[in-house]
């Protein structure tokens, strides 16, 4: 479901997921809806998924419709690491 | 079998666009999956589904972020949840004479808890004045909350100067909320410009879903305490309810064919456009209007003036029983009209037709010149 050095991000709610999910896509950025690894999310929760090295252009789209995630991990040696969110300015 | 003539429009819309019972009918045989409660790929499909109505009503209405629409089983439920969510003993509320009892009744409720309900009589063809509501929000002494005012009567169509009276709400930081069951997809109606902080819409009616469905719409900085508590799809550890609109406000399975079909009608709105709505409604009022105007006996209430009524007219017939004419329209013409008092007795009692009230036409997009002439016809012969 994750490959190692993907990024997962999770959101305040599942509309805000979706909405997140349409704005990448509209911007031709690959991503996907999971669900959130338990490691990462208490009780049911959907996560978005996407390569490392799309990270800058994720988040400038997602900073620019006011849709930061409330956190990001990444996949690293079989488990979900948190790492800061990057600055978007 | 010939179709009786619908003209209870103002009730709801009847028939719907074919597109409305395809997307009905082909979320719940393809899609009939709970939305955001799973992560297989058919309840995603059926959370997309939800997303994008949510996204198509934020568009409709000028709405910057969807997730501030919160959907519901009609527009009652929305006004409910927005008075008995944001309202304390000993806020002061002012409202008009010419309410439905979806504002009506919950305001009583909430009086009897403690909250000031100021009632602003409108004029004889259920006018709101703005300078009436303006005085009667700056009097009593302390800070008006909230003003509740419906767009457009769903006895008389008489419809309200909301523009106005929004702005100036918002310039005096009162909140506005709007009911616009006889208005969403009649009327234009801008969040923004007219100054709306709360809408509470159907979305069987104008917008020509199907039954089952509405919306809330709650401004950014609001946050209503939930009427409903329940599963939202996540988080579900906590026992309380989420922060986040629209889950705060959304407990337990939404109505995904019949919000597939409201996408599909609003969409049908979107393509015929509101001018064309409504001159096509002004046409039929206009030859409604007119003919009742030669028929002997008749009073008109309301504007009386086609372009100045949402989509109903309402009249009586001098020394006759309303609900017996309503009764031989639908026997022996199979005309379908509404008598009595729609809901809505305060409206009655500012217009003078209470107890008997009136009969409401309310033709709709699917109406013709020809069925106002069968229902001209009818009341001729049977008023005599």
């Amino acid at each position: 479901m994750i490959a190692d050095g993907d990024r997962i991000a999770l959101f305040n709610s599942p509309t805000r997921v979706m909405k997140a999910e349409k704005v990448l896509r509209q911007a031709g950025l690959a991503c996907r809806l999971i669900p959130a690894p338990r490691e990462v999310a208490e009780g049911c929760a959907m996560a978005l998924r996407f390569a490392a090295s799309d990270q800058a252009a994720v988040f400038r789209q997602l900073a620019d419709k006011d849709l930061l995630p409330r956190r990001l991990y990444t996949k690293d040696r079989g488990g979900c690491q948190s790492i800061p969110l990057p600055s978007t300015e | 079998m010939r179709m009786p003539i619908y003209l209870d429009n103002a009730a709801t819309t009847f028939p719907k666009p074919e597109s409305v019972y395809q997307a009905v009918d082909q979320t719940l045989r393809q899609l009939g999956v709970n939305p955001g409660r799973g992560s297989y790929r058919l309840a995603m499909e059926a959370s997309r589904i939800i997303f994008e109505v949510r996204e198509a009503v934020a568009d409709f209405f000028q709405i910057a972020d969807s997730s501030r629409v919160v959907f519901t089983t009609n527009a009652t439920e929305a006004i409910n949840m927005a008075l008995f969510g944001l309202l304390q003993p000993g806020d002061r509320v002012v409202t008009s004479s010419m309410e439905h009892n979806a504002v009506r009744r919950p305001l009583h409720a909430l009086s009897a808890r403690g909250v000031d309900v100021v009632r602003v009589p409108a004029d004889s063809i259920g006018q709101v004045s703005p300078t009436a509501i303006r005085e009667a929000a700056s009097a009593g002494g302390r800070k008006t909350r909230m003003v509740v005012l419906s767009h457009c009567s769903n006895v008389t169509g008489t419809i309200q100067p909301i523009e106005e009276i929004g702005s100036w709400c918002r310039r005096e930081g009162i909140l506005f909320l709007v009911d616009a069951a006889q208005s969403a997809g009649l009327l234009p109606i801008d969040v923004q410009s007219m100054g709306i902080d709360l809408l509470a819409a159907p979305g069987h009616k104008s917008l020509m879903g199907p039954p089952g469905t509405g919306l809330l719409y709650v401004a950014d900085g609001l946050q209503p305490a939930p009427l409903f508590f329940g599963g939202t799809g996540g988080n579900s550890l906590s026992p309380l309810m989420p922060e986040e609109l629209p889950e705060r406000l959304e407990s337990g399975t939404l109505n995904t064919p019949g919000l597939a079909g409201l996408w599909a009608g609003i969409g049908y709105v979107r393509e015929q456009g509101l001018e064309r709505i409504q001159n096509h409604k002004v046409g039929l009022l206009d030859h409604l209007l007119h003919g009742l105007h030669s028929l002997p006996g008749i009073r008109i209430y309301g504007p009386a003036m086609a372009e100045r009524h949402g989509g109903a007219v309402s009249f009586t017939v001098e020394n006759r029983d309303l609900a017996e004419i309503g009764y031989l329209l639908d026997d022996k013409y199979e005309i379908c009209v509404r008598t009595g008092l729609h809901c809505a007795a305060d409206a009655h009692r500012t217009i003078g037709t209470l107890p008997s009230g009136t009969i409401r036409v309310s033709p709709g997009l699917f109406n013709t010149q020809a069925d106002i002439e069968v229902l001209l016809k009818a009341l001729e012969t049977i008023i005599g």
